[in-house]
């Protein structure tokens, strides 16, 4: 039933702005596809533009086989969720999951029982007659997906959705909404800044930066094989190390290890994250310069001899007593970046 | 650790001084709430006592002195009203307004020059009681009203909604109550010399007191997210106009529910335009109670004020009313 959504060479510019440059996309059916990145990277343009309220300037939007590079969004069929909720204050709950549903001559009662049905689902079945502005922040964002979703859209859409709520909501919401979304059969596009929410409810997670997508994978591959530094710092915490490769000897942190694979020769830049780290003995030394205690791990920043600073996870009950720590790197879980930006 | 510690100390050391308030601080902290609330209180008696006086003064028979005395009577109103038996003179208004009839009813001018006049055939002068006649000046202030949320809201929409070129210009002349009464009255009869009165206040009537309308309103779009809200329309099938009429004026019910209220009460007060444009027709609100108040007793001034009263406190009711109820449109049956 889904459809996939498609964007081919999709350019837009504002004035002399270019808010996205050459993005091709494809969201296969029934899959949630995050789009993540720093703020006016262009993600929310990418967004208006699967929605109808952005023209491209150039390239085109499918929605399965069809062009809607022009359509209006009224005749689109895509679901809205934002951040502010944006729900109608003169109706009800009900009245506002109803209301797609009413533009499209849907008869009353077949109405009525979608929208119990949504309500029930979302579990805010027993708030259907409630006036939104009594409800608390989740509530009315279930509301807004319910709303969304009754249209029963082609594409449902989600603009920093759970940005406005407090962080232990934000956690169970996400798992709730992440698992319906996984079980309804709906194509969707989710945008947040936040990526370890888009690792949580998304299939496939785009990178963007500055008006272009940098890579587009599977949470994991973005994480343990990031195309470029960019998406290694944006997607958890990375260690951008510089080093020499010859062979398999690599060089790096004023130490030689020797890796499995083969490296291209040369100057390399290599990612490494907290885990590749570990304590004890290790041919790297370094010196703690600060640390915070985050209950499940210590974060530390420890500055090596040869100068690069590194960000490490440490177990509490290992924490060293001393600031001065030898490191050994675990070179399986090294990534070499494969040119140097 | 044990150098933080010092650390931390040093910088919170030396003695906090204990609080000695002083004997005015003393005081204040004991009676300074209750102050401020009999301060309160007595400036609202202040301001409410003439009316309270006003208003019960014209239901008695006699003043004396600034007390009202003599027995209870309704003879003032009856008068005020112009429905009370026959008492000698009562300033040539028996018991009703005399209007004249417009005889040049619309004059368009094309654009080759031919004039199109619509006359009435003849000057027909027309007897309305009193209190229908106030019922008149009523609707010419709510017309008013009508003009201003015809005009009033889509301004209020597009300022605090869209930017667009000399978009503060427009805020800044539609919140400014710039133009008083009286010049604005000068001007209209320059300029539109036969322009029928009833179109004249309805016109200026809006024309001055749409500056409340718009800040009401704008007050209620900015506690809107209104382009999501609108987008969010839009995307569940709601043309732009639909949108519009179904969510955002709805939207906005408080602010056009005030702004109504205001506009209205300011426009039936209205008395410098009033008494310059006004010719003949439905006599003006403001143009009763000054009838009223100028050469008469005191209690009959005092009954005209209190219609007044009671005309405002029934319209604001009403206003109400429709804007609590007249919104239902948007919702779903």
């Amino acid at each position: 039933m889904a459809e996939s959504i498609t964007l081919t060479s999709v350019r837009k510019e504002f004035g002399d702005t270019v808010a996205m440059s050459d993005v091709s996309l494809t969201i296969e059916p029934g899959e949630t596809l995050g789009i993540v990145g720093p703020s006016g990277c262009g993600k929310t343009t990418t967004l208006r533009t699967v929605a109808g309220f952005e023209t491209p300037s150039q390239g085109r939007v499918l929605f399965g086989e069809d062009d809607v590079t022009t359509v209006p969004p009224e005749q689109r069929d895509v679901g809205l969720v934002f951040q502010s909720y944006a729900l109608f204050e003169n109706m009800t709950v009900r009245e506002n999951v109803e209301f797609g549903l009413k533009m499209r001559d849907v008869p009353a009662d077949e109405r009525h029982a979608r929208a119990t049905r949504l309500l029930q689902m979302l579990d805010i079945g027993t708030m259907a007659d409630r006036d939104p502005a009594t409800l608390s922040g989740g509530q009315q964002q279930r509301v807004g997906l319910a709303r969304a979703l009754a249209i029963e859209p082609r594409v449902l859409l989600l603009d920093e959705p759970m940005t406005g709520l407090d962080a232990q909501l934000k956690t169970r919401l996400q798992e709730e909404i992440g698992s319906l979304l996984d079980s309804i059969d709906v194509t969707s596009l989710y945008v947040t800044h936040d990526q370890s929410e888009a690792m949580v409810m998304c299939d496939r997670i785009a990178v963007m930066n500055e008006g272009s997508l940098e890579q587009v994978g599977s949470p994991d591959e973005l994480y343990e094989r990031p195309a470029n530094d960019f998406v290694a710092q944006f997607i958890g915490t990375a260690n951008r190390l510089s080093g020499d490769a010859t062979g398999t000897t690599l060089s790096v942190a004023g130490a030689e290890f020797t890796t499995t694979r083969d490296l291209p020769d040369g100057n390399v830049t290599v990612i490494a994250r907290p885990e590749a780290f570990s304590l004890g003995d290790g041919p790297v030394n370094a010196e703690i310069v600060e640390q915070h205690y985050l209950g499940g791990h210590v974060r530390a920043t420890a500055e090596t001899d040869s100068g690069e600073e590194l960000v490490l996870e440490i177990d509490p009950p290992s924490m060293p007593t001393t600031s001065s720590i030898q490191l050994d790197i675990d070179t399986t879980r090294l990534h070499v970046l494969s040119h140097e930006r | 650790m044990s150098s933080r510690d010092t650390d931390t100390q040093s910088i919170v050391s030396g003695d906090v001084p204990s609080r000695e308030p002083s004997r005015l601080g003393r005081l204040s902290a004991r009676f300074g709430r209750r102050a401020v609330t009999v301060l309160i209180g007595l400036t609202i008696a202040f301001l409410i006592v003439p009316v309270v006086f006003t208003f019960a003064a014209s239901f008695f028979e006699n003043l004396t002195g600034i007390l009202p005395s003599g027995g209870l009577t309704l003879q003032n109103w009856k008068l005020a009203l112009g429905i009370a038996e026959s008492q000698g003179a009562q300033r040539g208004l028996g018991g009703f307004w005399t209007f004249v009839a417009p005889d040049i009813l619309f004059v368009l001018t094309l654009p080759s020059g031919l004039e199109y006049v619509l006359r009435f055939p003849y000057d027909v002068t027309i007897q309305t009681p009193i209190p229908v006649a106030l019922g008149f000046s009523v609707l010419l202030a709510l017309l008013g009203v009508v003009v201003n949320l015809i005009v009033g809201v889509p301004i209020a929409y597009a300022v605090t909604r869209y930017t667009f070129p000399g978009r503060r210009l427009v805020n800044t002349f539609a919140i400014l109550p710039i133009v008083p009464g009286i010049i604005l009255g000068i001007a209209f009869l320059k300029t539109y010399p036969d322009l029928p009165s009833v179109i004249a206040l309805v016109l200026g009537y809006s024309l001055l007191k749409i500056p409340y309308m718009v800040l009401a309103v704008q007050s209620s779009f900015e506690s809107m997210d209104l382009r999501r809200i609108e987008e969010s329309a839009r995307s569940l099938g709601a043309s732009w106009t639909t949108t519009f009429v179904r969510v955002i004026v709805p939207g906005a019910k408080q602010g056009i529910i005030s702004g109504s209220i205001i506009s209205w009460t300011l426009a039936a007060a209205e008395f410098n335009f009033s008494y310059i444009v006004y010719s003949r027709g439905p006599r003006p609100f403001s143009l009763f109670l000054f009838e009223n108040i100028s050469n008469n007793p005191f209690l009959r001034a005092a009954a005209a004020i209190s219609i007044y009263f009671v005309i405002v406190v029934a319209v604001t009711a009403l206003l109400n009313w429709v804007g609590e109820n007249g919104f239902s449109v948007g919702g779903v049956q």
